[in-house]
């Protein structure tokens, strides 16, 4: 029996060395570093039975990976010497391999918490003189003992007389009455102060006036106010504060509308009271806002079908014959089809060509239409690039050659611009666009390139006077020099003018315009963002919207409207004669009224002209509309539909008729269905007693 | 407690025991082996298709293979990723995925076998492509390509794949390639592509360990005062080896163009492709020089050996073909047609009957998974997959 409890002990122990809790003990746990300190972790294994020892070889690792250790601390994973360079908490992982371990993991992670040094100061940025009766604007940094700067602070804030200058809950500053008070604001001890003299208002009256008091739904009014003292003067340099409120005409809507400065407008129908007020002092307007009324028919005029495959961009002109044309490319089978479009209601194919590429996404055509540059991704040898053709005759186009230096990882988008082809390599080191001369179209030189910073993306290119326009993603819209001469720049120097980013990340297309109603340059962004992913064999969502920013001045770009179609997202888009013509993807095409002054939701505030839902019965994906893009060409609008292939269709200028608007059904399909003319012979029908 | 475990060997209590377990052992082998002589076997492999954004989960029977599921891979709703290379964990639990491109950098993704769903991912280097985990140390070393630009020194990225961290990049040569570990997982093998080299990195030092050129004709590299790389067993800083790389790759360009490497299951030899000079080179990995190069066919691409070390087989993609030899004699023993063009990667069941060979197909071609006898030598089956089909990684065999 003694033997028996031997071997169960034995076999029991056995058990319990496997499964034991078997933990890396360090001195990194509740290290505190201050930043640019150094410190090597001393490890060792300890037992569940308590006992330790060492590991062979402990490998350390900061959590955060490679990619960021420079804006954290850095590690030396075999010593595991770390050095603090960012504050906050960072996570050392520990891993001890060793024969002992029985080929089970032995991990353990570590809390390291870096410290900013003592704050050394604080400098507070504030206007010594004010006004009674207005919020004060200031601003605050702290900067620590090392140097470094700290927005992440909440300072204390007081004042030295509350009933002339009030601190609220906050931390927000108004001047009450006339008088003066000390401001100060404290941080780890570190404390400085402002004097600041608040004066009487000296308005005594003010007057608000409009540019005008009738408007349509969409139209800017621009508001100002005439201020005056007590002896009437007028008092210049003060800004009033403006806002609206309104009433809608059709009582089941709600009037809605924006401020930005000192621009109103107005979104719904009806009658708005516009607001100027500084201090105490209000003055007030009513103006009255009426239908925008743009609506057009458009119709369809033929089709250049393409079922068996998706269609990606496509683009139309003037062949050197005179008669027009277009070509489009495709998904997944690296073909390209050329299209005679001089009839838009007999489109019909002339020629392909198919390269060595799995998606031929983008297609251009040179000025004077002698040259194609059609785009590869997904080659099989992986040189992608792009292909060179001669389309001097429609009916027999000819590759003239290949261009993969530097673009061996795909490119999605090109530009041809002045003898200079501009291709995106959106997955390059680092992301970048190639200029390449095709002067001599058998024998392109790459002349230069344009690389944005690392990590950075680009993904597609737009050139008009010698200015590029890129589209990046989450960076945004780069403005490039490439010749306009603006910033010193050359196709073989391009020179970054400016950078536009926004929130939603998914800049996807840019188009540059100037308003030729008001002069204003400005350039659309346009999204694409597939919220779920994108399926090639099924109907997607879209989201994401146009983004209109005035670059009028190109310092300082500001984005001022958006067209935002309600369950779509946008895509490719054209700009002609103050008209958008938007492919919003399974929102079909859209042409927008962009005359005028823009601000605000201009989907909301009526500007939408037509719409016309571009997918097919017979589809790639039947009935899925997904207008990929468009293009305004000799009076018509061409369109690519990534599951129906290109078409044309024109904008008429009758307005749609509504009168069958509540109509639950046509009368060819009353037709069909019941035999019945129109809806009073459907109801006869229905009325009549059953056949026995 | 030594005296007490002898008495206790020596005692019929466990003699008793002993022949217990015995005869319990032959029982469960009896049970385990009387279903297989009747039911067949099931193989799973994984694939990954480079211009489909796409992998597919593979079941062979013995007989026929078919396309279990088609998993939508990346991030980019409307770009190729290029998922390039793949790996399952040794514990069968989770399979990893490289997105070769990305803005610039390509990711690691990690996707459970259970789900095949994304459990989680990390960023790695440029054009991240083969990749494989140590047993030992647990990390995944993968290769980062960069197909992108000039040639410069590129890097193995190391993952520890439990919380997915880039722990370290270390500096081997131009276009890295064919990730491959070394059975006892003490040491990662990569050939860098365009600078020649066949690099052995210590998986527990996370630095590179030897050097060695591949290239037949050394004179145009030794009056560039190259030559003293070759055989080199110093144990350089990565420092120091990144600066004699650079300048190294900046002036060669590789005519062997290795693409793959595979050391032996149980020799202390390896096998490399040699894309450029149609050839597989032998390297003795105790003298760490080429023992021997024998020809290939036309751009021989990936390499792998069957477990049982009998044969080495590897894909001839310019020829659109699949090689196997005998490693015994380094005889070539087959040479089989593949069902479409550009041959590409290899998976070999475990138990080594089967060769599974990713083919990738041109344009709007499917990519196909053609499945390779090792017992007849001979193609049994094909299933297409989505196009350019490359990376593929073998799972498990099931009974």
């Amino acid at each position: 029996m003694k033997y028996l409890t031997t071997l169960l002990l034995f076999i029991f122990s056995f058990h319990i060395n496997f499964s034991q809790n078997v933990t890396i003990e360090s001195n990194l746990e509740g290290l505190v570093l201050e930043i640019g300190d150094s410190f090597t972790p001393e490890s060792f294994v300890r037992n569940s039975d308590g006992t330790t020892r060492n590991c062979d070889v402990i490998i350390y690792y900061n959590k955060k990976g490679v990619f960021n250790v420079g804006g954290s601390i850095v590690q030396d994973p075999s010593t595991g010497k770390i050095i603090a360079n960012e504050p906050g908490q960072h996570e050392v992982v520990a891993v001890c391999v060793d024969s002992k371990n029985n080929g089970n993991r032995l991990s353990q992670t570590f809390l390291v918490n870096v410290n900013f040094t003592k704050t050394k100061s604080i400098s507070l940025d504030v206007e010594t003189e004010i006004f009674s009766g207005s919020y004060i604007p200031f601003s605050y940094t702290a900067i620590t003992e090392k140097g470094n700067n700290r927005n992440d602070i909440i300072v204390d804030i007081t004042s030295s007389n509350s009933e002339v200058i009030s601190v609220d809950s906050n931390n927000l500053l108004k001047g009450l009455k006339k008088g003066e008070a000390t401001i100060t604001v404290e941080y780890d001890g570190v404390k400085t102060s402002k004097k600041i003299k608040v004066k009487n208002s000296p308005v005594n009256s003010l007057e608000i006036e409009v540019s005008s008091g009738s408007v349509r739904t969409g139209d800017v009014v621009t508001m100002q106010a005439k201020i005056k003292d007590k002896k009437g003067n007028e008092i210049s340099g003060l800004n009033p504060v403006f806002s609206f409120s309104g009433v809608s005409f059709d009582s089941s809507n709600s009037a809605s509308g924006l401020i930005k400065d000192n621009k109103f407008v107005a979104d719904i129908a009806g009658l708005y009271t516009l607001n100027a007020t500084f201090g105490n002092i209000t003055s007030s307007t009513k103006i009255k806002v009426v239908e925008r009324d743009i609506k057009r028919d458009i119709v369809q005029l033929g089709t250049g079908n393409v079922f068996d495959k998706h269609t990606s961009d496509a683009w139309f002109f003037e062949g050197v014959d005179g008669k027009d044309y277009g070509v489009s490319g495709t998904f997944f089978d690296g073909l390209a089809y050329f299209w005679d479009v001089s009839d838009p209601k007999n489109i019909r194919k002339t020629d392909s060509i198919k390269v060595d590429a799995r998606i031929v996404n983008d297609v251009k055509v040179s000025k004077d239409s002698k040259i194609c540059v059609i785009t590869k991704e997904g080659a099989s040898n992986r040189k992608n690039g792009f292909v060179i053709l001669d389309i001097s005759n429609l009916n027999d186009v000819k590759i003239l050659s290949e261009y993969t230096e530097g673009l061996t990882g795909g490119v999605h988008n090109v530009f041809i611009d002045n003898n200079h082809v501009y291709a995106l390599n959106a997955f390059g080191n680092p992301a970048k666009f190639e200029v390449v001369n095709i002067e001599d179209p058998k024998n392109p030189k790459g002349v230069g390139k344009f690389e944005l910073e690392l990590g950075s993306a680009i993904h597609d290119i737009w050139i008009e006077d010698g200015i590029a326009y890129t589209s990046n993603w989450k960076d945004g819209l780069y403005i490039i020099d490439v010749g306009n001469g603006l910033a010193g720049g050359s196709p073989s120097n391009p020179v970054a003018v400016a950078n536009y980013k926004y929130k939603t990340g998914g800049n996807h297309a840019a188009f540059p315009f100037r308003s030729k109603s008001t002069g204003k340059f400005y350039v659309v962004l346009g999204d694409e963002i597939f919220p779920d992913g994108v399926d090639f064999f099924a109907a997607n969502e879209t989201t994401g919207f146009l983004h209109f920013v005035d670059f009028t001045d190109l310092k300082n770009p500001k984005e001022v409207a958006r067209f935002e179609l309600p369950g779509y997202g946008s895509h490719n888009f054209w700009i002609e004669d103050d008209v958008v013509y938007a492919g919003m993807y399974n929102g079909g095409l859209r042409v927008i009224d962009v005359s005028g002054e823009l601000l605000g939701d201009l989907y909301r505030q009526g500007r939408e002209i037509a719409a016309f839902k571009t997918g097919s019965p017979n589809g790639f994906i039947p009935n899925n509309t997904m207008t990929w893009g468009t293009q305004y060409f000799k009076g018509n609008v061409f369109y690519s539909d990534f599951n129906a292939g290109i078409g044309a269709l024109k904008l008429l200028d009758s307005k749609p008729d509504n009168s069958k608007s509540m109509q639950f059904t046509t009368d060819k399909s009353l037709n069909s269905l019941f035999g019945a003319k129109n809806i009073l012979e459907l109801f006869e029908i229905l009325a009549s007693p059953p056949i026995e | 407690m030594k005296k007490e475990f002898e008495k206790l060997f020596k005692s019929r209590y466990f003699k008793y025991i002993l022949a217990f377990g015995i005869i319990k052992k032959i029982i469960i082998i009896l049970l385990i082996l009387i279903p297989l002589t009747n039911s067949s076997q099931n193989y799973y492999v994984y694939v990954a298709s480079e211009s489909d954004d796409t992998v597919s989960l593979l079941k062979f029977n013995n007989n026929k293979i078919d396309e279990v599921q088609r998993i939508t891979v990346g991030t980019f709703p409307t770009e190729i990723e290029g998922p390039h290379g793949i790996t399952i964990d040794p514990n069968g639990k989770f399979w990893y995925l490289s997105l070769a491109h990305g803005n610039p950098f390509g990711k690691l993704i990690k996707y459970s076998t259970e789900t095949n769903m994304i459990v989680d991912e990390t960023t790695l280097g440029l054009f991240p492509a083969s990749m494989q985990i140590s047993s030992v140390t647990g990390f995944l070393y993968c290769v980062n390509f960069n197909l992108h630009g000039s040639m410069k020194p590129s890097t193995v990225s190391v993952v520890d794949p439990v919380t997915m961290t880039e722990i370290t990049k270390i500096t081997t040569g131009s276009m890295p390639h064919g990730s491959r570990i070394s059975p006892d997982g003490l040491f990662q093998y990569s050939v860098a592509m365009m600078s020649g080299e066949l690099f052995e990195i210590d998986a527990l030092g996370l630095k590179v360990n030897r050097v060695l050129n591949l290239e037949n004709d050394m004179m145009d590299h030794k009056k560039m005062g190259h030559h003293n790389m070759k055989d080199s067993k110093e144990m350089m800083s990565n420092d120091n080896m990144k600066n004699k790389m650079s300048s190294m790759s900046e002036m060669k360009h590789s005519m062997v163009k290795p693409t793959w490497v595979i050391p032996h299951p149980t020799e202390n030899s390896a096998y490399i492709a040699g894309n450029g000079s149609n050839e597989i080179i032998e390297v003795n990995l105790d003298k760490w020089m080429v023992s021997n190069r024998f020809k290939s066919g036309k751009g021989p691409y990936n390499l792998e050996i069957s477990p049982n070390g009998k044969f080495l087989v590897g894909t001839i993609k310019s020829e659109g073909r699949t090689a196997i030899w005998n490693l015994n004699n380094k005889k070539l023993v087959a040479d089989i047609k593949n069902t479409t063009s550009i041959s590409h990667g290899i998976a070999i069941s475990s138990d080594s009957k089967y060769a599974f060979i990713s083919v990738e197909g041109i344009g709007g071609e499917p990519g196909i998974v053609d499945v390779i006898s090792l017992e007849s030598l001979d193609l049994v089956s094909s299933v297409e997959v989505g196009k350019q089909a490359g990376g593929i990684a073998f799972w498990k065999k099931e009974i």
